[in-house]
């Protein structure tokens, strides 16, 4: 029978995890090797500055429209097919807006890990 | 009858699908979260069938038909939560590696007594979202088949306790995403099939609101909890068995579960505090809550409540644990967006066509039983019945779906944070609280669903929002500023509501910062958390607990093992290195 030692093969995630369990209540924080902190940082900076626009699109097209029908109540009297163009704004318009925007961001985001 | 094989066999295939994942399970990572192998499609179908609960299948086109087109803003809220889930939380949560809400914020701030803290409001909104879970399937199990209050809320219990208990997560996991796919299926069909059979008189009722004011043909209402009737002119209504009752101009009080029956052309009485359905009020496109005015306010605070209590329901967090690392977690975020939003552009159809076809609901109090209610509307015959099952099985599926996740949740908290134990310590948890869960709904059938459920995102957008935010973003928050903030969230956003049900009545704009309190609660907490943190000083590796959040995984296997040694460590990426390992432990075990 070979002599390996059986190892359990895990994320540094999860071995920090199982690290921390057997030892409940006080602990020491593991460190970050200097190569992985470095990673890491700059993950942490580029995606700080990616996620933002993003934040600022969701938040201004959500926050953004009612605003805007409470602006222009003319809306319900207009039209389209036969239904009142206020409801398909909010029936219909933000979800393919979602949709976009999810795919634009991810899209982004795992652009900056793969580099 | 029909609606009640429908609704059985959904049980019976949640109970089956359930024991297929009752695969090799260890530990109590392979019950919490599925031993994290869980692909981003698999896993996104199961957070939307997780998500779509009871109150998107049944409670939007209630609202809708109830307070106007204005409610269809509620989907919109559910749905922008997970594009801040993907930019904010999704990947680094995923990076953690923790089980559990609270696991991670010991695991960010090292703070036993915030693991506590935090384990507890799991519990409170895991209460708040179970509870209307189980009263809905009694309530809509008793409305199609006629059995008792107690019996859909004991077999709902039991189906979704069973399935956890012996399957965990693995076993929800593909519950959830099979009940996803069904729910899609018998929301959307019926839809179609409502909109064609309707005929072009409907379909044009629909996109032109009336208010309701007479009774178009001779209506039974059925008064499902005690209403005060304001009844303009005199009129002669029947009861049940033909006697006739003559309701003189004035206010009139009518018991729950009585049953009046108003002929073809009489007046509609008011709902004392309620608009009726189709006025000017009702189409416009902005939500007037609690009939307080300020359209625009009662609005935003409706989607900042639903967008950040999103991105802090612990079972939704839960879900993004089980995938396998922090890309997959963010891609899940990205098609749970595109699939719930296929869900939710059907909803606002119900609600159109209820206004048109049984906008009486709304006298009664069940404005929430119009989905399941249109069918027999538009026909009478076998297509009804059958439509009317097959949503009375979706119904179901969107409860039993919620609840798992809910379960597995409160489970969680209790067996893994507050009194930590191995495996079967969970799975006993888990039939423990769904026998509290079922003891707890089965007196609260009289509570209005929507309310406990908003209190749930309200107080998830308080305490986990700020803290998963403050915690993956900024090294300085320390554990006391979490702790403060958290208990801040939780106090703030709990009081006001209680305010709201127990509290002397409010008007205009106090009365909708009272009952929907996120605006203000939110930043409460956001702000008692930074300025608590900034007094104190954050411990030296404050910085390295936060930056380890943003590392992501060695996705390059085949650099070798020398490359990943430099890096330190081993990645669980890789198949062909988990193949190895499983040939190795094979062999020892021989």
């Amino acid at each position: 029978m070979p002599t390996t030692r059986r190892s359990a093969v895990m994320s540094p995630q999860t071995r920090l995890a199982h690290s921390r369990r057997k030892l409940r209540g006080r602990w020491r924080m593991p460190r970050l090797d200097p190569s992985d902190a470095d990673r890491a940082l700059r993950n942490y900076r580029l995606q700080r500055k990616l996620g933002l626009p993003a934040l600022l699109l969701l938040f201004g097209l959500l926050l953004g429209l009612p605003v805007a029908l409470a602006a222009a109540p003319g809306l319900t009297e207009l039209r389209l097919l036969d239904i009142p163009v206020s409801w398909l704004v909010i029936a219909v318009l933000p979800y393919p807006a979602m949709v976009l925007l999810a795919r634009w961001q991810l899209r982004r985001a795992e652009h900056i890990e793969d580099s | 009858m029909a609606a009640g094989f429908a609704a059985a066999s959904v049980i019976l295939i949640t109970l089956l699908i359930g024991l297929r994942g009752v695969a090799a399970m260890r530990t109590t990572s392979d019950f919490l979260v599925a031993s994290r192998r869980v692909t981003p499609l698999l896993n996104s179908a199961a957070v939307s069938g997780e998500y779509l609960s009871a109150a998107s299948f049944l409670g939007i086109a209630g609202l809708v038909l109830k307070d106007g087109v204005g409610a269809l803003w509620y989907p919109v809220g559910f749905a922008a939560g997970y594009i801040a889930m993907l930019v904010l939380v999704a990947a680094p949560m995923r990076r953690s590696g923790a089980l559990t809400v609270p696991d991670f914020a010991e695991a960010r701030l090292a703070s036993p007594a915030l693991r506590k803290l935090a384990a507890v409001v799991v519990l409170v909104i895991g209460g708040l979202y179970l509870v209307p879970q189980f009263r809905t399937a009694g309530l809509v199990l008793g409305v199609v088949s006629g059995t008792p209050y107690w019996v859909g809320v004991v077999l709902a219990g039991a189906a979704v306790s069973i399935t956890l208990a012996l399957g965990g997560m693995r076993a929800a996991t593909y519950v959830q995403a099979f009940q996803f796919c069904l729910k899609l299926l018998l929301f959307i069909v019926p839809a179609i099939w409502l909109l064609l059979t309707a005929g072009g008189a409907v379909r044009s009722d629909a996109v032109h609101p009336a208010e309701f004011t007479h009774f178009t043909q001779e209506t039974s209402v059925q008064f499902r909890v005690d209403v005060t009737l304001e009844v303009t002119e005199d009129l002669t209504a029947f009861s049940r068995d033909g006697e006739a009752v003559p309701l003189r101009a004035g206010t009139h009080h009518m018991a729950a579960n009585r049953v009046l029956v108003f002929p073809e052309g009489a007046p509609v009485p008011q709902v004392r505090g309620v608009s009726p359905p189709g006025g000017p009020d009702w189409e416009r496109p902005l939500l007037n809550l609690a009939g307080a005015g300020y359209p625009l306010l009662g609005t935003l605070a409706i989607l900042i409540a639903t967008m950040l209590g999103t991105m802090g329901l612990p079972h939704v967090i839960m879900r993004f644990h089980t995938s396998p690392d922090g890309r997959a977690a963010r891609r899940t975020a990205a098609i749970t967006v595109a699939l719930l939003s296929i869900f939710y552009l059907f909803p606002g159809i119900y609600g159109v066509l209820g206004r048109v076809l049984v906008p009486q609901l709304y006298l009664a109090g069940a404005t929430d039983t119009a989905v399941v209610a249109l069918p027999t509307q538009v026909d009478s015959g076998w297509q009804g019945t059958l439509f009317t099952a097959l949503l009375t099985g979706g119904a179901f599926a969107a409860f039993l779906a919620t609840s798992l996740g809910l379960l597995i949740a409160v489970s969680g908290a209790i067996a893994h944070d507050l009194a930590p134990g191995g495996l079967g310590r969970l799975r006993i948890t888990v039939i423990a609280s769904a026998a509290v869960v079922v003891v707890l709904a089965l007196f609260s059938a009289h509570l209005d669903a929507g309310l406990l459920v908003s209190w749930g995102f309200t107080v998830a957008a308080s305490t986990f929002s700020p803290l998963l935010v403050l915690g993956i973003w900024w090294p300085r928050l320390t554990a006391a500023g979490a702790i403060a903030g958290v208990l801040a969230g939780l106090l703030a956003s709990s009081g006001a509501i209680a305010l709201t049900l127990f509290g002397p009545p409010l008007d205009g704009w106090q009365a909708i910062l009272a009952a929907q309190p996120a605006p203000w609660t939110v930043p409460l907490a956001v702000l008692t958390m930074v300025l608590v943190s900034l007094r104190g000083r954050p411990p030296a590796w404050a910085m390295a607990a936060m930056l380890r959040l943003h590392l992501d995984e060695d996705r390059t296997p085949s650099l070798g093992d020398r490359a990943l040694d430099r890096r330190g460590h081993r990645s669980a990426a890789s198949p062909r290195r988990l193949l190895t390992v499983r040939r190795r432990v094979r062999r020892l075990n021989r």
